[in-house]
């Protein structure tokens, strides 16, 4: 089950970030937890692809991790969609 | 001693009268927090973008000009897409054995409704947009990011005038926010109730604190008391955000089943335990989560397996408003809840208790 569409009827406007493509990166992630008030932190670690889509105005941008070499325990997928400010890249400054 | 110590930087960007920032879902209790001084945020992470406006609407009519937030969970990572069926589907048979086994061990009855768990349908990016379109537009004094960082909105918030506070659990996603230009960084240690980073509230605190320059600090996780409020102010934080205080205060809407449950409790009564969400969570020890702390246990499942597998119990709980069987999220701070309170009562009881720490420590009293 990779995690590798983002389903949304909001204005959406995919693009490819060669500099990224390929880069080894951190995601400190999470969500709100469906059906609690709570939201929970999930870490991933795995390469970008250099996809990446924004959504909405002002762009609200996520890039595609894949590859996963950390994940929380028993995730499903081999990739996820990650908020550009809560990803850390490799030889970016943080 | 001279100067406030509590009248921090915080106050000022505020004007408010103390640095306590109450984070509840209760409506009531962030106008009594505000109308005694205090700054209060209500959680909206599950409300729908017309009950956001309503529940605006109805804070202002209470507390009129003086400033409150609204707090959101933004993603930071994307969940699954799947269909509920198809999320079901994949729960292994071994687990929603171990599920009944429970249910049955307790006598958990059924719940008396759809689960709430299946009428929401999952939280997106497309509602948590909706959701801050409403916060934006309404110009809410003050918006809090619960989780994902809030970078991609400051420009459109600040040009509505409105405040933008981020809440970290790491060091490095602090500097990333603080650069953006959040108006206030809120470090929330592994003491506090729900979801929580891995990094507890004295090591956190000290540390964001060395790197947001002039933006003030918050600290969070297990403060309960003046003390903590004294403590974290030492710690170079200009404030402090609590939440387990308010469950079991006068206003609370909270089940008066958990309201004792919270002021009977101490820490060791609380557990970090991923067995409600799938996400490491602190809440109140109950049957479900100690059964799933037992060896024998099958491996917890990730979200939203466990959250789905854990549903039913969760619901019959409250529907049948079981004492055996409830629980709420709850930091360790709980030990210090011992009775319910009203709010402005606890606020000048925490302002009080903090003043006479300082006096204690300095030998002299506080200019008011």
């Amino acid at each position: 089950m990779a995690n590798d569409s983002l389903p949304s009827t909001m204005a959406t406007v995919p693009g490819f970030d060669p500099a990224r493509a390929g880069k080894s990166a951190e995601c400190d992630g999470g969500g709100a937890i469906v059906g609690t008030r709570y939201a929970g932190r999930e870490e991933f670690a795995g390469t970008l692809t250099g996809e990446y889509v924004d959504h909405g105005d002002p762009p609200w941008r996520w890039y595609l991790l894949k590859d996963l070499v950390r994940r929380p325990e028993g995730y499903p997928g081999d990739a996820v969609w990650c908020l550009a400010e809560n990803l850390f890249v490799a030889g970016e400054p943080v | 001693m001279g100067k406030n110590p509590l009248h921090t930087k915080l106050c000022d960007l505020l004007g408010i009268d103390f640095p306590i920032i109450a984070f509840t879902h209760c409506k009531d209790v962030v106008a009594a927090v505000v109308n005694a001084g205090g700054f209060a945020v209500l959680g909206e992470a599950m409300h729908t973008p017309d009950g956001i406006a309503a529940d605006i609407k109805w804070i202002r009519s209470r507390v009129g000009d003086k400033p409150f937030g609204i707090d959101l969970v933004l993603p930071a990572s994307a969940p699954d897409a799947s269909t509920l069926e198809q999320l079901l589907a994949k729960i292994p048979d071994e687990h929603k054995r171990y599920a009944a086994y429970i249910k049955e061990k307790y006598d958990v009855p059924d719940p008396k409704g759809q689960q709430a768990l299946h009428q929401w349908g999952g939280l997106t990016h497309e509602i948590a947009r909706k959701q801050l379109d409403v916060i934006l537009d309404e110009r809410v004094p003050v918006f809090v990011s619960g989780l994902g960082s809030p970078a991609f909105m400051l420009k459109a918030a600040h040009e509505r005038g409105m405040k933008v506070f981020g809440l970290i659990g790491k060091a490095r996603q602090a500097k990333r926010e603080i650069e953006a230009g959040v108006d206030v960084i809120i470090a929330q240690g592994y003491d506090a109730a729900g979801h929580t980073g891995p990094i507890g509230t004295f090591s956190i605190v000290p540390e964001v604190v060395a790197i947001a320059g002039d933006t003030p600090v918050v600290a969070a996780g297990g403060v309960t008391t003046g003390r903590h409020l004294a403590a974290s102010i030492c710690l170079g934080a200009a404030g402090v955000w609590t939440g387990t205080l308010w469950l079991a205060s006068r206003e609370s809407d909270n089940d008066m089943i958990i309201k004792e449950k919270l002021i009977a409790a101490t820490a060791d009564d609380t557990v970090y335990s991923k067995s409600v969400s799938g996400f490491a969570m602190r809440v109140l020890k109950c049957p479900w989560t100690e059964e799933w702390a037992k060896p024998e246990a099958p491996r917890v499942l990730s979200s939203p397996y466990q959250m789905l597998l854990a549903s039913d119990y969760i619901q019959a709980a409250n529907d049948h408003r079981r004492a055996d069987l409830m629980f709420e999220a709850a930091g360790q701070g709980v030990s210090f809840i011992d009775s319910m309170k009203p709010a402005k009562q606890i606020v000048n009881d925490m302002v009080e208790e903090a003043l006479s720490v300082f006096e204690e420590i300095t030998g002299e009293a506080a200019d008011a």
